[in-house]
């Protein structure tokens, strides 16, 4: 308030004159959480709303065909535990999960650990890196779906060429190979995003020590082994979390690549909350497949972060 | 109030009289008293125009269907029609959500919507369209095809009027069967035995091609196979499976045969929809191709196609014993249950889906018309000489299962068939289908 002379004039004393002023008298500690209001109402309304708002419907057969909007308590649930098209897509969910996030992480710092050294143009390969991790998703699939095309693809060229196979692969309408060609596009598009998150982890590990040790002799892996990667660790577990929750409701390769197909080999829990909410029009049971999926994310996060933490309190 | 609409536009808004109006009119006298004399009757007259809404996905040709909505508007002055523009059909997930939105809400509009034929049992069932007996008779209906109707037809009433539509088809290398002295072939195995030597020869390196993809393209190719073999997916009621029984086995079964015994379609099918199988065939690999109509200009461009002038199209083999089936698409009119202005809806619906709107339809968006007759006049045939194909094919027009609970049929469906056609266990997934079916709608 520009026009209060006093608290112009005696600016050192404030804090004081403010508390004196006349007016609507509030306690004090009121007013941190007015002003964090906002920020509540906002993360309210986007956040916890809507997973509430999930969890309600989860609990009612509401159906937009059938107008029904019935509490039906566990039911939904229920049906979900016996539903062979949920495990299967579960099953699915958490060997993506687990499969492109361990490749992801070893690529990742294997990358991260050469863009780490001196070499001419590295500036230029550190951006060159970042380019399929900026590229959208959906144009990452229609390229994937070419490169493993089974009639014209150019991985079955080379192969062939190589003498690997002796006929051409049928990627995508194999269901032996279809989810695995899945995770190999998904470990493309998301290893330079793990790599620039190490790189970042590495540049923070002081350079005396990697220093100190080769003057005793140190050999370049125990440098790795005994300072580096212990230092990195709690990055590495960092990125990790951030990429198997990501991973974990992958949606955009399967809806692209393959509808779930062949034969629900390559149906994640994503696409089926999707046709479940978004085909059918089953608000209800389709929302009790995103809480469970909510649920298994929740755990794996959880486990997760309490590694972490122990990891950190060990390294610090 | 709003400032009035210039009087020029009285007739393609709605108009009020303002108070702005009433002010001109009164400050400018006498002048002014002749100019309003001139505008009332045409304002009169669009004020008492009853209004009603269209929605419908967005095809694309050499005009849009804004464009027929302007000129319905023109033709009459009784109904002002409103366009409500919905996504392309390539989006239909999202089309269809569109339209339950709207429908769900029970407030009228849109009055008048288009829908694929496979959500007019669903929209029937929920009470969203009007059946529409009390406008249509027997005289009325006998002019559209009976596979049409019969997708436009829930629990015996008809609730949706047929518009435009579109069939599976066999497309067959016309250069290679004049060179074997062949003919189109009417059954399955003979359509094998003719891929097969096409092969054998060299002279392509598939038979057939179909898409076996776990997707909605993957139900029409069954419906095909199936009706073409006196099977059925559900029974006419649409209250049980027919899955199981042996006819659809039957058929089935030759899709997984047509890749592992007979040879005569690689593997890829199985994960292939409609553009992927179109590409080979229009680069001269293959000597039949089971797709939709939008193939035909395509394999006549020369800037894509290898096989300009070698193409033929027509009805889809059966098997013997059967009759040539064909998947039907496409998008039919649906009256609003919940409209309060029901004979203008009527009105606007009855000239969307006369002959003269079908004809322009037919030339300018390429869609074919559900009215049989069509395909004799002699203008169509001239600009659209392929036209004159679909009728046969058009004739055998065969729709998916006609059930309110389509969207949980269909996905059990691309999930089972994909399976069968996967693990070539066809009895076992059959029964476990048919299990699931009966389920669903029984």
């Amino acid at each position: 308030m520009s026009a209060d002379p006093v608290g112009v004039a005696r600016s050192s004393v404030a804090r004081a004159d403010l508390s004196a002023r006349p007016g609507p008298a509030l306690p004090r500690w009121v007013w941190p959480w007015l002003l964090l209001l906002p920020t509540f109402v906002a993360i309210g309304a986007v956040a916890f709303w809507p997973i509430l708002e999930g969890l309600r419907l989860s609990f009612t057969n509401t159906s937009l065909i059938t107008r029904q909007s019935d509490f039906v308590g566990f039911d939904n649930y229920a049906g979900l535990l016996s539903d062979s098209r949920f495990w299967n897509a579960w099953g699915h969910t958490v060997w993506f999960t687990f499969a492109s996030t361990v490749l992801e992480t070893l690529i990742g710092l294997g990358m991260a650990l050469v863009l780490y050294e001196r070499f001419p143009c590295r500036g230029l390969v550190r951006a060159a890196m970042l380019v399929p991790w900026a590229m959208p998703t959906v144009v990452t699939s229609k390229m994937f779906g070419w490169l493993f095309d089974g009639q014209n693809g150019v991985v079955n060229w080379i192969l062939l060429q190589l003498g690997l196979i002796d006929a051409k692969v049928n990627w995508y309408g194999d269901p032996d190979t279809a989810l695995t060609t899945l995770i190999i596009a998904d470990v493309w598009k998301t290893a330079p995003f793990m790599a620039l998150l190490l790189l970042t982890g590495l540049q923070t590990i002081p350079k005396s020590l990697t220093e100190a040790a080769r003057m005793d002799g140190a050999r370049p892996w125990t440098v790795f082994w005994s300072i580096r990667l212990p230092l990195l660790m709690p990055t590495l577990l960092i990125a990790g979390l951030f990429r198997a929750l990501d991973a974990f409701r992958v949606f955009d390769l399967v809806y692209v690549l393959t509808g779930g197909g062949p034969a629900d080999s390559t149906e994640t829990l994503s696409t089926l909350a999707y046709k479940e909410l978004f085909s059918t029009l089953e608000f209800g049971y389709g929302s009790t497949v995103s809480t469970a999926m909510f649920l298994t994310e929740a755990v794996l996060a959880g486990i997760l972060c309490l590694w972490l933490v122990r990891t950190i309190r060990r390294v610090t | 109030m709003t400032v009035s609409n210039p009087p020029s536009g009285g007739r393609s808004g709605p108009a009020h009289v303002t108070r702005f109006d009433r002010r001109s009119f009164l400050s400018t006298g006498a002048a002014g008293l002749g100019a309003a004399a001139l505008g009332l009757p045409g304002r009169a007259r669009a004020a008492g125009r009853k209004e009603i809404s269209f929605a419908t996905a967005s095809f694309f040709g050499s005009e849009s269907f804004g464009d027929l909505v302007d000129s319905f508007n023109e033709s009459q002055d009784r109904v002002m029609v409103r366009y409500i523009e919905l996504p392309p059909p390539s989006s239909s997930t999202e089309v269809y959500q569109g339209l339950v939105q709207q429908l769900a809400r029970g407030n009228g509009t849109p009055d008048v919507f288009s829908q694929d034929v496979i959500w007019i049992a669903g929209f029937a069932a929920a009470g969203w369209a009007l059946p529409l007996d009390e406008f249509v008779d027997a005289d009325m209906t006998s002019k559209y095809f009976e596979g049409t109707l019969a997708a436009c037809t829930w629990d015996g009433k008809l609730t949706a009027l047929p518009w435009f539509m579109d069939t599976g088809m066999l497309y067959y290398r016309k250069d290679l069967l004049d060179q074997y002295g062949e003919t189109v072939p009417a059954t399955w195995d003979e359509m094998a035995r003719i891929g097969k030597a096409a092969m054998e020869a060299g002279d392509t390196e598939f038979g057939f091609l179909w898409q076996g993809k776990q997707a909605e393209v993957l139900v029409c190719d069954a419906v095909e196979a199936i009706a073409s073999n006196k099977g059925g997916i559900l029974a006419e009621d649409g209250r049980s499976a027919r899955i199981g029984e042996p006819a659809a086995i039957e058929a089935i079964q030759f899709l997984y045969d047509s890749i592992n015994t007979a040879r005569i379609s690689p593997a890829d099918v199985l994960s292939w929809d409609e553009e992927p199988s179109r590409q080979p065939f229009t680069a001269g690999r293959s000597m039949f191709l089971r797709n939709w109509s939008y193939v035909w200009p395509i394999a006549q461009d020369p800037s894509v196609s290898e096989i300009v002038g070698k193409v033929g199209a027509g009805p889809l083999p059966h098997f013997a014993g059967g009759k040539s089936a064909s998947c039907l698409g496409g998008y039919q009119l649906g009256l609003n249950a919940n409209t309060k202005e029901r004979d203008a809806a009527w009105e606007f619906m009855s000239w969307m889906s006369a002959p003269e709107q079908q004809k322009r339809i037919a030339l300018n968006f390429g869609l074919g018309p559900s009215r049989p007759a069509l395909f004799d006049d002699a203008d169509l045939n001239e600009q659209q000489p392929f036209m004159a194909t679909l009728r046969p094919v058009f004739t055998g027009a065969t729709p998916r299962p006609v059930t309110p609970e389509y969207a949980k049929v269909t996905l059990a469906l691309q999930s089972g068939l994909s399976k069968a056609l996967v693990n070539g266990e066809v009895e076992r997934e059959m029964a476990a289908l048919s299990d699931q079916l009966d389920k669903i709608v029984g």
